[in-house]
Order: structure tokens, then sequence, then C-alpha cells
């Protein structure tokens, strides 16, 4: 598994190498000091886990983590900052205090791997858009999540915002919805307005409309009309 | 008739607990006041003249300067007991509050002292155990340094002042522990006047700025920086100045400065009163100058 560490210190990060040289499992593919350039590594290595101090001067990890447009999985490293990993309400990572221990590292990289098993590389070498099974970081004021794309229900423009319903929350992003739509992977989103994308999983019920238009019922209980000139190639969609 | 004036008052306590009146400023209070005696002593009156008039209905033919003469008596007994009132709760709520500072002061205190960073200590232990293996010495002295530097944040709670020289020992143990996590980029300078020796001052408030300086400062910067630790007496008092690599404030608004700033000056306030001072400052673009001036005997 590429694996990236970001961290600071030099020590912290020789520490963790030495920790990690039991597990051959985990390929250490580089090394990163700061938040820019730990952005920059992870868009050319693309690697799969990050080891991510929370910490660092100028940016910090999460700040790192907003930067992202799908983040890799994480493993936080934090000397005393459980309470703001604890902030995370979407449980999709892992942490570990330093100095670390042992036993709880062998038991966070094998929940990891085994998890990594069972997901069988399906769409390994897919072009890069977001498919269903990304993550994505989303931080609202003091809580954060890791959601899975595939709980994402729906996306909503709000001014230069994007709500994003999942579960009973819809935090905000700050992001365009037409550059969300361009990376969203087209077979499970579905732009149905200038204001919507939804998540073609979530599609409950379906009723004409006026205007030749839609209206979609999500089963989270939302309404959302689907223009005319995006009825048609919906109907496309949905049909066999 | 007195016991129209037990009633009023009575009535007018009641009021006056109710709507919080004992919370406002003399300025607005006086006005509310003064108006309230014109009106008790209105009502006053009236009961009297009605209770009269019951008893004796000749007495509607009282003349008018008798009876503005009784108003102004009954008037006076109102003013007196206002003020009684007023004045005896003024000094009530004023030594309570006073007792609630100084107990409040007294906990922030022991608080303070024993503040040592967590965040601090186990990023310290973090790196002597990488450094084991990489310089097996140099990680030996860095756990006697913790070691003296946990001690110290032990017995202080204890002592209201130390020696000088104690407290530069483990301000220098601190930075040695940051220099093995920093590494190159962090810079420390000493320039100790031979003099400060003599000087006492509050255990670990150099500690804390110096603590401050590398948090907010150093540690925030790409590249690092630099702490300087500067002593000079100038007329029968210590002069230490800190100075570190980063900006005051940078960004931020004056009611966000860190509780470490706002408990060094509290304490330095119960501990010397007026005679110590403490200041912070943007010297220049790139460096923040923490003052603290202290006196020779408190």
């Amino acid at each position: 598994m590429k694996t990236l560490i970001i961290d600071d210190e030099r020590l912290a990060r020789k520490e963790l190498l030495s920790l990690l040289d039991s597990y051959p499992e985990i390929e250490i593919v580089g090394e990163a000091v700061n938040a820019d350039e730990a952005f920059s590594k992870i868009q050319s290595l693309k690697p799969e886990l990050i080891f991510l101090d929370i910490q660092m001067p100028e940016k910090t990890g999460f700040e790192l983590l907003e930067m992202l447009d799908a983040a890799p999985k994480v493993i936080f490293t934090t000397a005393y900052d459980e309470f703001a990993i604890k902030a995370f309400e979407y449980n999709a990572l892992d942490y570990l205090l330093k100095p670390i221990n042992t036993d709880r590292l062998a038991e966070t990289i094998n929940k990891l791997l085994s998890k990594d098993d069972k997901k069988e590389k399906e769409e390994e070498k897919t072009p890069r858009k977001l498919s269903a099974n990304d993550q994505v970081f989303v931080k609202d004021g003091d809580r954060c999540w890791f959601v899975k794309l595939a709980d994402v229900r729906l996306f909503e423009s709000d001014g230069n915002y994007i709500k994003v319903y999942f579960e009973k929350n819809k935090p905000m992003i700050h992001k365009s919805l037409n550059a969300l739509d361009e990376k969203l992977d087209d077979r499970s989103f579905f732009r149905a307005s200038r204001k919507h994308i939804i998540n073609l999983g979530w599609v409950d019920t379906i009723e004409p409309w006026f205007n030749g238009g839609l209206m979609v019922q999500l089963k989270g209980g939302e309404k959302i009309e689907v223009s005319r000139r995006q009825a048609a190639r919906f109907k496309d969609m949905m049909s066999l | 008739m007195c016991i129209f004036n037990i009633s009023i008052t009575h009535l007018f306590r009641n009021i006056v607990v109710k709507s919080g009146l004992l919370e406002w400023k003399w300025p607005k209070l006086l006005p509310f006041v003064l108006f309230a005696i014109f009106l008790m002593t209105m009502c006053n009156s009236l009961l009297v003249s009605v209770f009269e008039y019951y008893w004796d209905p000749s007495s509607i033919n009282t003349e008018l300067d008798r009876k503005l003469f009784a108003g102004l008596e009954i008037s006076a007994v109102y003013f007196l007991w206002t003020i009684i009132y007023f004045v005896f709760h003024y000094f009530e709520r004023s030594t309570k509050s006073l007792q609630y500072e100084a107990a409040i002061s007294e906990f922030e205190l022991n608080n303070l002292k024993t503040q040592l960073n967590p965040h601090f200590i186990f990023n310290a232990l973090n790196s002597i155990r990488a450094l084991v293996d990489e310089d097996p010495k140099k990680s030996k002295q860095a756990i006697t340094q913790l070691s003296n530097i946990l001690r110290n944040s032990l017995i202080l709670d204890k002592k209201k002042l130390i020696s000088f020289e104690e407290e530069l020992n483990t301000v220098k143990d601190y930075l040695e522990l940051e220099l093995v996590r920093y590494e190159e980029r962090l810079n420390v300078d000493y320039d100790i006047s031979p003099e400060s020796m003599d000087f006492n001052i509050p255990p670990m408030m150099i500690q804390t700025l110096v603590e401050n300086g590398i948090k907010h400062g150093v540690s925030q910067l790409t590249k690092g920086g630099s702490i300087g630790i500067k002593t000079h007496i100038n007329n029968h008092t210590l002069v230490i100045q800190i100075r570190n690599s980063g900006q005051y404030l940078n960004g931020k608004s004056k009611s966000q400065v860190g509780l470490g700033i706002k408990n060094t000056i509290k304490r330095l306030d119960l501990i010397y009163s007026d005679q110590a001072s403490f200041s912070i400052e943007n010297e220049n673009s790139d460096t923040v100058l923490t003052q603290i001036v202290i006196p020779e005997t408190i």
C-alpha cells in the first residue's frame, strides 16, 4: 500500500519509519514536512494511505485535507490533540498518539489491511473521477467528517458554497457546483438542475412534473425538481 | 400611619429586587429613585387623606399648607429609607465581589503554576524515542532535562518566588529539548547579565513566555526561527526581554490574546501590584518582543 508520511519533525518521521519497517505491506513512497509539500506529493505520488501530523507550521493537517478533492486513507499521528480528532463524527479514520504504541499501530494497520482485501481492487485504475467509494473530508465549524460519496444523497449549491446532505447532516463546503460536477462520476451522480446534484443510488420515487420535468424524491425525504432539459437524460440513465 | 410606610417601602423593595435595579449604575439609578420617592410620597399622602376623610369628613377642609408640610415630612422619611437601603446593598455587593475576585485569582494562580503544556511533553518523548537509536548519549541527556522540567513544575506549586537562576536553568533545559525536536529550525540565544542572579521571580513565568514564543512564533514558520533571552538591571529593577521570530496578533484581534499572557499579567499584578510591568509587541516585521520588569524586593 503506497504510503506518504507527513510530519514537520525529522525525528518523528524517522521514528515512524522505523516502526513501519516491520510491515512490508506498507510501502513508503515519500515524506513531506509541511502541508504544501504534502499536497503536491499527494498529487504526484498518489498514495493510498497517509500518516498525517495535525500541528504543522503554516497549515495544519486539517487544512491539508480541506485542500484535497478526495482524501486517501488517513491515519492521524499527534501528541495531544485527540480532542481535535474526536471532533470527527464520521469515523472512516484512525489516529495514533505519539509516542506511538507498537501494539496500537499493529491493530490499526491490520484493520486497514483487512478492509483493503475485502474491497477487491475493483476500480483501481479507472480515470480519476470521484467514484462512490471515494471519501471526502468535510469540515463545518468544529465538526469534521470523512464521508463516503456513496452516502451523500444530495449536493445543493448555496451561494459560493455547496451543502452536502448525508445522514442527518448538511455541512457546507467552499466549492462551486460546476467544478464538483466535473469531478464526480456521472454513473452515480446526476446533475438534476442548476442547483442540485443527486446521488442516483438514493432515488426513491420519480413523478412527472410540469413542463415535462420530473420530481424526484430521495430516500432522505428531499424533493428535487429535474429540469425539462435534464429529464430526458435522467430517464435514459434510470432505465435499463 | 406607620403601616402605610412599611407596606409602601416593602412594595418598593420587591420592585427593586425583581427588576434588578441594584445592578444599575448611579447616574441611571438616581432619576428613577427620585421619581420613586415622589410617587411613594404621593401614594402615602393620598392614603392618609382618604383615611382621615373616612374618620373625619371635615378634614377635607384642612389648609393646603398644612397638607404640603405633611407631604414633605413623608417624603423625608422615604428619602432616608431609600438612602439607607441602597447604601447598605452597595457595600454588601462590593465586598462580595471583592471576595469572589480574590478567590478566582487564587484559583487561577494555582492553575497557572502547574500548567506545563502536555503537547510539549509528548512531542519531546517522541523525539527522544527516535534519538535512542540515533544518538544514545544525547537521548540520555534529553531524558535528564525532561525530568528536571517535570520535577520543577511539580515542586513549584508550593513556591511563590524562586531565584532567577533556578528559573533560567528550567528554561535552558526546556529549550535544549525543543532543539532536539526542531533541530536546525530553532536558534537559541542568551544574553544574561550576572546581576540578574540576585533577583527572585515567580516560577515558570519566563518558561511560559518562552514556550508561547515557540508555540505561536517559531513553530508556525516553515523555515523556523530564533528565540533570545536577554536581561539587564535598570534602576534596581530586573528587565527580562524575550525576542522570538513571528508576529504578535498576526491578523487576530486583541480579544483573542491567549491565556498565557493574561495569566502572566494577572500574576504580576497579584504578587507585585503595580511595581512590575509586562509588555508584548512587534519589535519589527519579523520579531516579537516580550518584556517583564521585576522589582528587587516586594
